[in-house]
């Protein structure tokens, strides 16, 4: 198991690090101009070049490359001096001559725009992007596996029809009308009824303090989970099917146990893999922010700041963003292959 | 209770452990209702083995359900009928009435049932002694600690090995006859007062079955349980059982005691069943086939042919076998020959992956070091247990797995390293008929494209007008007509399938087939069909052949010389007879003395040894 861990944890590495260089690439050979977004309206020579300097745009692309790894990197090696020290805020581990290797955390440099550290406005937008996902998925999970579970057992009946003839509108539905629907029908017209707000963050900053708006998250999550939803209802219904039809549960009802200790313990536990999967990749690609519903319902996080970034050429704040959710999809899939080979002894044998 | 049950010859009046009266269970499908049992009835006496032995369909797996209430509804349903239970706990009850929720107290507990396959009846995730003791603890309600010691308890009595290991173990981590000793541990450990047996040794090598059969022959006197055994294989049928009953479209065509049908079967069916399993004492020429002794009717009326060539079993093989100078000529006039192919020291390895870069740090010999010749027109045959090596050997043999070490010579000609094109031409002379017809056929294509696809590839013939018209001569020499060439594969049966899959290995003119277990998966009355058709085309056309099979009685009959593997390596290498007669190796021994015989004079000390 130990091993298991270990080599996905490797493989995750070389990922990452192939994310990163394309994505370094596809940003640096991009039309656009860094020097012009930076310095604005200003057009003096001499401060262009000190800037192109500074961003070490003068030098040759797979420099440019290295540069951007080892200020990514935790662990990386710098001139030691103050100006260093105060950009990188880094922990010396030892010096040699006018180097030094140090400890940091990662650098994904500064927004062109806002002068902000790249990685602040990363955790700043995290948060609601984190709760908004997580809510959406557990909701799609929870109902989906239910639903998916119901109709198999009930195959061909009424029940079954309707769940799967619901779940493909779910799935045909694109998620900016049903945002735009769900905002209007429950956050407007009823809202009487819900007492819902048609858009608004999870924090309420208006009056000062932040206040927690739980309700807010009511309608994204609603939204965003349609789909992911749809698609659990089905994958659980033919997973299901496929082994309620093995010989294993025919020998479990030989053995006379209850109907439900079949179905929860014995087909369960076999039927879930494809789900987990499913599951797994649509909460990674919702971690990577849900960019209609987060501008449609006015919710601050990672979707809109990379919209936002997007419209105003902010390279660096896309990129980071960008490597960052490759970081956060790598993990995931790590999580789930640790998950699968609890629950499926016989994927252990493959590490 | 007095049960006036007079069918079939049974008597009335006994207290029968299970009774079994007109049961009718029927399926809907797209075609119409499909009458898997109609109206069987049976009785079960206490500490009593019950044979039940039909071909694939003949509704014997749909009466072992029927009585555990597991048909699967819909499209099954029980129609009709009585099956009276004569419970320890209960009293006598009838199943068929019996509700759902009634009868999860009898499963796995009065009554319990093995399968056929133990590698999937078993759930992959959870371990081997949870899946034990949930059933003794839903059973008998005793807690955690004293159902796994209970469990280990009947891990020790079916003799696995490492009963604390094996509790631990995943189903993955045991070898198959592991896997079915579980089984039988699970469905032994509430004590049950019948047992059925659904096939439990079909998936399992003889060796392992031999095993198999003799635990639950020991289990069965020491708890007088009674066992009900199904199964196609009437040899093992002969091992085990008191009664048998023969199932043929739904129905009991005849049953009685073992001997009683062993020496004196009155149905044409059962007659038909005895007489087409190839014989291990003497090499028939022609086997036997069921459609030798009845004829069916369209309306599935069964006569029995009266003047054929076979009266009785025992004329079949009395007029039809090969006398011992018939065999000595025909050896003696192969081995004057030069070999058609000559296997030298040949050795195919796989290496294993480990580590966490898929490093190499071992191999799977799963040939190692084999050599041999083979005479034009001879039959070898290849037989071992499974995992022995034997079609890894017969796909290198074709270059289908590229070879590790040594020498492949076909007519003289070094084929061992020859490039892709040269390998190509060679091909067409060298076929391979494959195991399972249900999967070697592409759905989609018509049997007719299906055999004139390798002479299209091939370049064999100069039109499609003419390979059409060779496909149908093809399709007539395995005795289907022209007018299945636009034909699907699923409108066909196992054995149809079969010849088809012969057809098309005949379509490039080859000189040498390769039947890896090519009749396993068929009933024996298919078997012995495509097995003459075989021996028949092997005198028409003058093929060689290897023959892979791991049923020794069905290579003996086919092979002159052979070939028995074991762990890659040649065992024993020499005449059929020889083999048969006189083995030398020990593991040849062990594998000869573990099929299930089925003769006459056996029984009759089976039967008396169970009377005292």
């Amino acid at each position: 198991m130990f091993n298991f861990i270990i080599s996905r944890l490797i493989y995750g590495f070389i990922v990452l690090l192939g994310a990163t260089i394309v994505v370094f690439f596809i940003f640096n050979i991009l039309p656009g101009d860094p020097v012009a977004m930076m310095a604005g309206m200003r057009t003096d020579v001499a401060t262009r070049e000190s800037i192109r300097k500074e961003l070490g745009l003068d030098k040759p692309k797979v420099v440019q490359l290295g540069h951007y790894l080892n200020d990514l990197s935790p662990i990386s090696f710098h001139e030691n001096n103050e100006e260093n020290q105060k950009k990188y805020e880094y922990l010396p581990l030892f010096q040699w001559g006018e180097n030094i290797t140090v400890l940091k955390t990662p650098y994904l440099r500064r927004s062109f725009q806002t002068n902000k550290k790249v990685s602040e406005i990363i955790v700043e937008n995290l948060e609601g992007t984190f709760w908004l996902a997580f809510t959406a998925m557990l909701f799609a999970t929870l109902f989906g596996i239910l639903f998916g579970v119901l109709a198999s057992l009930k195959q061909n009946s009424l029940l079954d029809h309707s769940l799967i003839s619901i779940s493909v509108i779910g799935i045909s539905a694109p998620p900016f009308v049903l945002a735009a629907l769900f905002a209007m029908l429950f956050g407007y017209y009823l809202a009487e009824y819900t007492g819902l707000n048609p858009v608004g963050h999870l924090w309420d900053t208006d009056l000062g303090g932040r206040k927690l708006m739980l309700k807010n998250l009511i309608l994204p999550a609603l939204t965003l989970g349609m789909r992911p939803l749809a698609i659990i209802v089905q994958l659980t219904r033919s997973s299901m099917l496929d082994v309620l039809s093995q010989d294993y549960i025919r020998t479990a009802r030989a053995k006379g146990l209850k109907n439900y200790v079949i179905i929860v313990k014995h087909a369960l536990k076999n039927a879930l893999n494809p789900v987990i999967t499913a599951v797994s990749g649509w909460l990674a690609s919702l971690m990577a922010g849900a960019f209609f519903i987060e501008v449609i319902f006015s919710w601050k996080g990672l979707g809109s700041a990379t919209i936002a970034a997007v419209v105003e050429k902010d390279f660096p704040v896309v990129m980071g963003i960008t490597i960052f959710v490759a970081l956060i999809f790598i993990l995931i899939n790590i999580f789930v292959d640790i998950l699968y080979a609890m629950i499926d002894p016989r994927v252990r044998l493959k590490s | 209770m007095s049960e006036n049950g007079t069918h079939n010859g049974i008597q009335g009046g006994e207290d029968f452990l299970l009774e079994v009266k007109n049961l009718k269970t029927h399926f809907k499908t797209e075609a119409g209702i499909v009458k898997a049992v109609n109206d069987i009835s049976f009785n079960l006496r206490r500490g009593e083995t019950l044979g039940i032995v039909g071909e694939s369909g003949s509704g014997k797996s749909v009466t072992a359900l029927s009585i555990m209430k597991l048909i699967p509804n819909p499209p099954g349903k029980i129609e009709g009928g009585e099956i009276i239970f004569n419970s320890t706990t209960k009293g006598k009850i009838d199943l068929v009435k019996t509700a759902e929720r009634d009868m999860e107290y009898f499963r796995g507990n009065e009554i319990s049932m093995i399968f056929q396959e133990p590698m999937t009846s078993l759930n992959p995730v959870f371990t081997c002694g949870d899946q034990v003791m949930e059933a003794i603890m839903i059973h008998q309600g005793v807690s955690r600690k004293e159902a796994k010691n209970q469990t280990i308890e009947i891990f020790k009595k079916v003799e696995l090995p490492r009963p604390e290991a094996i509790f631990k173990a995943y189903p993955h981590e045991i070898s198959g006859g592991q896997k079915q000793r579980v089984m039988i541990a699970m469905a032994m450990s509430c004590h049950p007062s019948i047992l059925i047996a659904d096939e439990p040794t079909t998936a399992l090598d003889v060796t392992v079955q031999a095993k198999i059969l003799d635990l639950m022959r020991h289990l069965r006197d020491e708890n007088d349980m009674a066992i009900m055994f199904i199964t196609h294989d009437l040899g093992v049928i002969a091992e085990i059982a008191d009664r048998v009953a023969v199932m043929y479209n739904g129905q009991i065509v005849e049953q009685g005691t073992v001997y009683d049908i062993f020496s004196d079967p009155q149905h044409p069916y059962t007659k038909g069943l005895l007489a087409c399993r190839p014989r291990l004492d003497i090499r028939l020429k022609v086997l036997p086939t069921v459609a030798d002794f009845m004829h069916k009717d369209e309306q599935g009326k069964i006569t029995e042919k009266t003047s054929y060539k076979f009266s009785s079993v025992g004329q079949a093989i009395l007029f039809n076998y090969t006398t011992e100078e018939e065999i000595i000529e025909r050896q003696q006039e192969l081995a004057k020959q030069s070999p058609f192919l000559q296997v030298k020291n040949l050795k195919t390895h796989f290496p294993i992956r480990n580590g966490l870069f898929g490093k190499v740090t071992n191999h799977v010999k799963a040939v190692d070091d084999v050599s041999f010749d083979i005479y034009p027109g001879e039959t070898i045959g290849l037989v071992g247990e499974s995992g022995c090596g034997k079609t890894t050997l017969g796909r290198t043999i074709l270059r289908l797995v590229e070879p590790t070490e040594g020498e492949i010579i076909l007519e003289g000609r070094d084929i061992t390293h020859i490039a892709k094109d040269e390998l190509r031409a060679i091909r067409k002379d060298m076929q391979i008929i494959f195991q399972d017809p249900y999967s070697s056929l592409n759905p989609r294509m018509t049997i007719g494209e299906a055999i004139m696809e390798p002479m299209r590839v091939n370049n064999v013939l100069e039109s499609d007008f003419q390979r059409k018209k060779k496909t149908i001569e093809l399709l007539e020499t395995v005795s289907l007509t022209k007018y299945h060439f636009e034909r699907y594969p699923h409108e066909f049966s196992g054995g149809q399938r079969q010849r088809i899959c012969i057809a098309r290995a005949l379509a490039l003119n080859p000189k040498f087939i390769v039947c890896d277990e090519s009749v396993s998966a068929l009933d024996v009355s298919v078997q012995a069909q495509v097995l003459n058709l075989l021996n028949k085309l092997k005198e028409d056309f003058n093929f060689t052949y290897i023959f892979i099979s791991h049923d020794l009685s069905v290579v003996k009959f086919m092979s002159d010389r052979i070939i028995v593997m074991n762990n890659g390596k040649i065992e024993e290498l020499g005449y059929a007879e020889d083999i048969y007669n006189n083995p030398q190796s020990e593991y040849t021994k062990n594998l000869i003395k573990s099929i299930p015989k089925g003769d006459l004079s056996a029984i009759k000390q089976a039967q008396l040894k169970r009377n005292n």
